[in-house]
């Protein structure tokens, strides 16, 4: 279930964002595709957590250029903010699916995060391109779904 | 007549996303002022005329639901068409928005929601003509 939406949220922001199709599988190549970079939001309302959004294979520079509409690279500042932007879209998505659409959250500024701490309770992957995107929902307060 | 637009959100890269899209949506453009919260909003929007603003909920400094507060409370700018461009998912704070007079666009959103919601919040545009 929380990965379902997980995915549809995610497919559908690379979709209309990036203009990124996700591949119908993910292939040897994509699974072995080193990291780029991780970002994460948190948010806190009846629950609280983060969501991290984890880049592999090349994607981060072409998400980039692709969600500004650029044809050369754009520096490597605006490439993590991009990816910040993406997470913040998907973690809005996703937290009425969870919590119901009358609850109240914050979403914190996206941050650049280098490691993980928390065992998520939800993580998807979706193929992009020759890359792939990884996606891990922590919570940490939640009566259900920390159990 | 060209549309002043202000953009108000705290992420530059959204804020370049928003204008990318309108530049293509065909609409007349004339001003667009950029804004990362909404105090910078409410100072740029102090004797300068605006036909839009496209503001964000989630901001430091003064978020967007207090910035439209501000601006309805203001005879000034009590009728500035606001259109809200936000990942919000809470049913409770967008009807509490809507009652506010800001039409409602929900990321991730195409070129075509945003060049229809404009042009329905903007009502005197004649959508027939505005980019076709």
């Amino acid at each position: 279930m929380l990965e379902t939406e997980l995915y549809k949220a995610a497919t559908l922001t690379f979709e209309e964002m990036g203009f990124l199709l996700p591949t119908p599988e993910i292939g040897e190549q994509q699974l072995n595709a080193q990291v780029e970079a991780m970002v994460s939001v948190e948010f806190k309302g009846p629950f609280s957590g983060k969501l991290l959004v984890r880049v592999c294979g090349g994607l981060l520079p072409i998400l980039a250029a692709n969600m500004l509409g650029e044809e050369n690279v754009p520096p490597i500042s605006l490439q993590y903010d991009a990816l910040g932007e993406i997470a913040n879209v998907i973690c809005g998505n996703i937290l009425p699916c969870i919590a119901g659409s009358k609850e109240l959250f914050c979403v914190s500024t996206p941050k650049m995060v280098e490691s993980i701490d928390l065992p998520p309770v939800a993580e998807i992957q979706v193929g992009l391109g020759l890359g792939r995107a990884d996606l891990l929902l922590f919570i940490s307060s939640h009566p259900v779904l920390t159990e | 007549m060209p549309l002043n637009i202000l953009v108000v959100d705290d992420s530059s890269v959204m804020r370049m996303i928003i204008i990318k899209t309108l530049r293509l949506s065909k609409l007349p453009l004339g001003e667009i002022l950029e804004a990362a919260n909404g105090q910078e909003a409410l100072e740029m929007v102090d004797g300068k005329w605006i036909d839009l603003a496209l503001v964000d909920i989630n901001m430091p400094v003064m978020d967007g639901e207090e910035m439209i507060n501000r601006l309805r409370e203001n005879p000034a700018t009590a009728d500035l068409p606001i259109l809200v461009i936000s990942t919000e998912g809470s049913e409770t704070r967008k009807e509490r928005l809507i009652q506010k007079r800001v039409g409602f666009i929900h990321k991730p959103f195409t070129p075509e929601t945003l060049r229809f919601a404009i042009l329905r919040r903007l009502g005197g545009l004649d959508e027939q003509n505005a980019g076709d």
